[in-house]
């Protein structure tokens, strides 16, 4: 069974956006704020049977099915109206950015799909039919910026043996991002994206990834934490080939499986939709194994104000039953 | 401040006559406003900053800095500097260049104090991140454009106050005290800029008072302070003029520094950012939501703590400024029963906001002042125009005031496509906030400034505080944040700002929990221009319970010890920093700028107040009598200066801004 999670317009969604400075999980934003998702949607009394002037009882949250919904084998945790999203103003006051999050261990022949699905996501929730700028996030990657000064000088592509060290890693080599760059090209190409970007890419890896493009990316996002610390030559390099050396504060392994498990899970923190590992409680609990598959995340900024009016996330993941 | 048509001034007694009809006119041309311009939508931001600098005069040879009062002959000069003209910069006042499509240079203009000059850019600021990294070169561009027409002597320094202001022999040219216009016995007429709104001012506020303004800041006690301290520049054998006698009726308080004029209050210098709104709702939520960050910045920004040539016991200039202008009679003060005024007054007419005008369903009844003045008249008059009760009754309350200024000319016939006599009102009630309506016949919206901060011994730092108040309200709006707290408490905090070190030292009263309530069904509109209430109709809770007393570095850095304790001003910029495309060398910037104000605010940098007090005890010809001297003051303009020229690389003023690479 596939499980879509989504977080719902997190602006508003106070506490669960803010992190303290002091708490550097920055996967934080995404958990915390699908939680306070879960956890409204499980409290909101529905309005057919809203109780008067009651505060929704804390000890008997309702049950899964009721605030979720199925169709044929996709669960949506909660259920997505999309009829009540959407932006405000005209499509053109707009700026949206979307970032696509691919996920380790999970093989990039899927992203093709992936891709289209997260997209499509995206745009049913903000009721455009396309986006400005997709960011692709490829799984294990990180920007370091002691590498990048240590042989600066080398800007060349160098052999292949370096790829191999990197698939160690857990890197994918540049053959492979290439394949799925390919996908997005092909978004591009029907208009539904305007324009393409990285993340985390030194100056080697662009060298090497840029004359294989068909559409070059036009963005290149580094961690916040960084960003003071950018190498001069990826400056310089970045502005030779016109692309916008941008910052983020993401973590590259956003949403690993034990985390999503525990926010799905029966315990205290958990959405109650899966059921105890051990299988000895007998609820109504989904049985199986969760595979965290990608995350998107979307924000949607009026330009000439600079107010982000939507920002939010959504999460795939894939739900094996019996393997439990 | 802008210059009004030249005309035929009333004197007090005149203009008192003719105060009803100025205040029934503006209220038709605020009306004739409001109809046209409150359906003006989908502004972008727009914003602007303005610098205010006192020109000083060095005579190193006796090692003495006056004020130097050429004013006039350094806006003529850069009025006519054609390479500055063609540029687009100038003198709007006089005349300026035409705007140009890239960078225009900057424009000046005159104020109060006739040693003060204002610069601002030549056009607005956008939010485009790269707006926000021109600012820091724009006002350096801007200060070096005002020094290059002043003489080798003159340099434009950025200290709120000048430290020896009232004192013997402190501008030059000089002039002899006891005017006509202000009546002081330390300051002379001169002082003022001579167009003559000014001098009217002055004098009309002094009319309407029956006797001169009287400020008393509390004198800072010192090891050799004498005690009870009795201000000994006070001269109580003048008899020029009837006010001679205020302080021989006890206007100078003991233990106080005493001033008897306006130019103590308005000659000094502020930094003040103007915003426009995408309209007037959003306008009238960020009026709202950034009252109550006004005595924050007021208390991080410190850095007056010398009057006349004495350490005084507060930091920061708010409160002068306010009994500068303070022009309620005896009645309006309550010192007397109410017998000729129409009511007791509370606050001056420079004074805190009294009032929150925004329609958000947040905005409870128990946030407003139980006690405000309003005139009812004018309030129903408004209510039959057609407008809502909050904005009727805000202006209604700054229509309490007497018009000060009222040209002759003016009178003879209403002009419903001008805004003279709004005007007169409006830009004469000096609040730490004011919201402010489309000029006409011009295409900008509705706009709302932020007043409070005082001006910032290095550019560096008046960019770091401007930038930071962009941000702020970006992220109030983007994450509809919530800062109401009862307005009175707002004026309370107004007042703790004032005390010594109070960045450090005090708490303020701040709303606990700034975010809307979570409700599922917002998506759609994400409350920026909807009506719909993004807070479910649950119970509320008693008002304090939603705020506490909170340290700046609470305010600012938010407070870690306790999960889910107010989140700070700058994680919630940050926060929205992070949800926008910001390119590496422009967050880069924004963090030197944030670094700045999150160590201000806990305590490893200085305040200028603070760095000025430990400059004073630590030079050798301080007498620790809190009295500061000409050869002090000399040194301490002198130290600015290089402050502003090399902000700390030389170490000079580290304390403040930190160690700068």
């Amino acid at each position: 069974m596939k499980l879509v999670l989504s977080t719902s317009n997190i602006m508003s969604g106070g506490p669960s956006v803010i992190r303290h400075p002091t708490v550097e999980k920055s996967n934080t934003e995404l958990t915390s704020s699908l939680r306070a998702n879960f956890t409204a949607h499980q409290r909101s009394p529905s309005s057919e049977n809203s109780i008067p002037n009651g505060t929704p009882t804390r000890l008997n949250p309702k049950p899964f099915r009721s605030w979720t919904s199925q169709h044929e084998s996709t669960l949506y945790i909660p259920a997505i109206d999309f009829s009540s999203s959407g932006l405000s103003e005209e499509r053109s006051q707009y700026d949206i950015t979307v970032k696509l999050f691919y996920l380790p261990n999970i093989p990039s022949s899927r992203r093709c799909l992936q891709n289209r699905e997260a997209i499509d996501l995206v745009l049913r929730e903000l009721h455009v039919s396309s986006i400005d700028l997709l960011i692709v996030s490829f799984p294990s990657i990180s920007f370091d910026a002691d590498d990048e000064d240590s042989d600066s000088d080398d800007v060349v592509p160098r052999a292949a043996n370096e790829a191999s060290s990197e698939s160690k890693s857990g890197v994918e080599d540049i053959d492979t991002m290439i394949q799925t760059w390919r996908t997005l090209e092909k978004l591009h190409d029907e208009g539904i994206i305007d324009r393409l970007g990285v993340a985390e890419f030194g100056t080697q890896r662009l060298a090497k990834f840029l004359p294989q493009t068909h559409v070059r990316p036009s963005v290149d996002q580094i961690n916040v934490r960084d960003c003071c610390v950018v190498p001069k030559p990826l400056i310089l390099y970045a502005k030779q080939e016109g692309i916008e050396l941008l910052t983020h504060n993401d973590c590259t392994n956003v949403l690993p499986r034990g985390t999503l498990r525990e926010l799905l899970g029966p315990g205290e923190k958990g959405a109650g939709i899966l059921a105890c590992p051990d299988g000895l409680s007998p609820q109504d609990g989904l049985q199986g194994d969760v595979e965290p598959q990608w995350v998107v995340k979307y924000t949607a900024v009026i330009k000439d104000r600079g107010v982000v009016e939507s920002k939010g996330y959504f999460a795939v993941a894939e739900l094996r039953e019996g393997l439990c | 401040m802008g210059l009004l048509a030249i005309g035929t001034p009333l004197d007090w007694p005149e203009a008192k006559k003719v105060a009803s009809h100025v205040r029934s006119w503006g209220i038709e041309q605020l009306l004739a406003i409001w109809r046209r311009a409150k359906g003006k939508e989908r502004d972008a931001l727009l914003w602007g900053d303005e610098v205010e600098y006192l020109v000083v005069c060095y005579d190193d040879e006796d090692r003495v800095v006056r004020l130097s009062l050429r004013q006039a002959d350094i806006l003529a000069a850069l009025a006519s500097d054609e390479k500055l003209l063609h540029q687009g910069g100038g003198v709007p006042d006089v005349q300026r260049g035409t705007l140009r499509e890239g960078e225009t240079a900057p424009v000046f203009h005159p104020e109060f104090g006739r040693f003060m000059l204002e610069a601002t850019p030549g056009k607005p600021w956008g939010i485009g991140f790269k707006d926000l990294l021109d600012v820091e070169p724009n006002m350096k561009w801007r200060r070096a454009i005002a020094k290059d027409h002043m003489a080798s002597t003159e340099y434009p320094i950025t200290l709120t106050t000048f430290p020896r202001l009232g004192t013997k022999d402190c501008t030059t040219p000089q002039y002899p005290v006891s005017g006509e216009k202000l009546r002081s016995q330390f300051v002379p007429d001169e002082i003022a800029n001579p167009h003559i709104r000014f001098p009217t001012l002055a004098a009309n506020i002094r009319s309407r008072r029956g006797r001169k303004v009287e400020i008393n800041v509390p004198v800072f006690k010192d090891e050799n302070t004498p005690w009870p301290f009795k201000d000994p520049t006070v001269n109580y054998d003048l008899h020029h003029w009837p006010e001679d006698d205020d302080v021989r009726n006890g206007a100078a308080k003991q233990n106080h520094v005493y001033m008897d004029a306006m130019a103590f209050g308005m000659g000094s210098c502020c930094l003040q950012i103007t915003f426009q709104a995408k309209n007037i709702a959003e306008g009238r939520k960020m009026y709202d939501q950034l009252s109550p960050l006004g005595p924050i910045l007021l208390a991080l920004t410190a850095a007056t703590p010398i009057y006349k040539g004495f350490l005084v016991d507060t930091d920061v200039r708010w409160n002068q400024i306010s009994r500068a202008v303070d022009d309620r009679t005896p009645e309006e003060l309550g010192e007397k029963p109410l017998q000729h005024d129409r009511w007791r007054l509370p606050k001056s007419r420079y004074a805190s906001n009294s009032t929150y005008i925004s329609q958000d369903p947040r905005l409870r009844k128990e946030y407003l002042d139980p006690n405000l003045v309003i005139d009812e008249d004018i309030k129903k008059r408004l209510l039959d125009g057609g407008m809502d009760d909050l904005l009727a009754t805000h202006f209604a309350h700054l229509f309490i005031r007497d018009p000060i200024v009222v040209f002759a000319e003016d009178l003879k016939e209403l002009d419903l496509d001008k805004a003279d006599h709004f005007e007169n009102l409006q830009s004469t009630n000096w609040q730490h906030m004011r919201f402010k309506p489309p000029p006409i016949g011009s295409d900008i919206g509705w706009r709302v400034e932020f007043r409070p901060m005082e001006i910032q011994i290095t550019d560096y730092e008046n960019a770091a505080f401007s930038v930071f108040i962009v941000l702020i309200t970006r992220a109030i709006l983007s994450f509809d944040l919530n800062f109401y707290i009862p307005i009175t408490r707002v004026s309370e905090n107004m007042e703790i700002a004032h005390i010594r070190d109070a960045v450090s030292s005090q708490k303020f009263y701040f709303r606990k929990d700034p975010f809307p309530s979570r409700s599922i069904k917002s998506t759609s509109t994400s409350g920026l221009s909807s009506p719909v209430a993004s807070r479910p109709p649950t119970p509320l809770g008693p008002v304090e319970d939603e705020y506490e007393l909170m340290t700046i570095n609470e305010v600012i850095n938010g407070q870690t010890d306790s999960e889910g304790g107010f989140p700070g001003l700058i994680p919630l910029v940050e926060n929205y920093l992070n949800s926008m495309n910001v390119d590496v060398e422009t967050r880069c910037e924004l963090a030197r700028y944030l670094d700045l104000i999150r160590k201000r605010a806990d305590g490893r940098l200085w305040t200028a107040a603070k760095w000025i007090r430990n400059f004073v005890h630590n030079h050798p010809g301080y007498k620790k009598d809190s009295a500061v001297d000409e050869s002090i003051t000399y040194d301490l303009v002198k130290a600015a200066e290089t402050i502003t020229r090399n902000e700390g690389r030389d170490g000079l003023g580290e304390e403040m801004l930190g160690k700068r690479v």
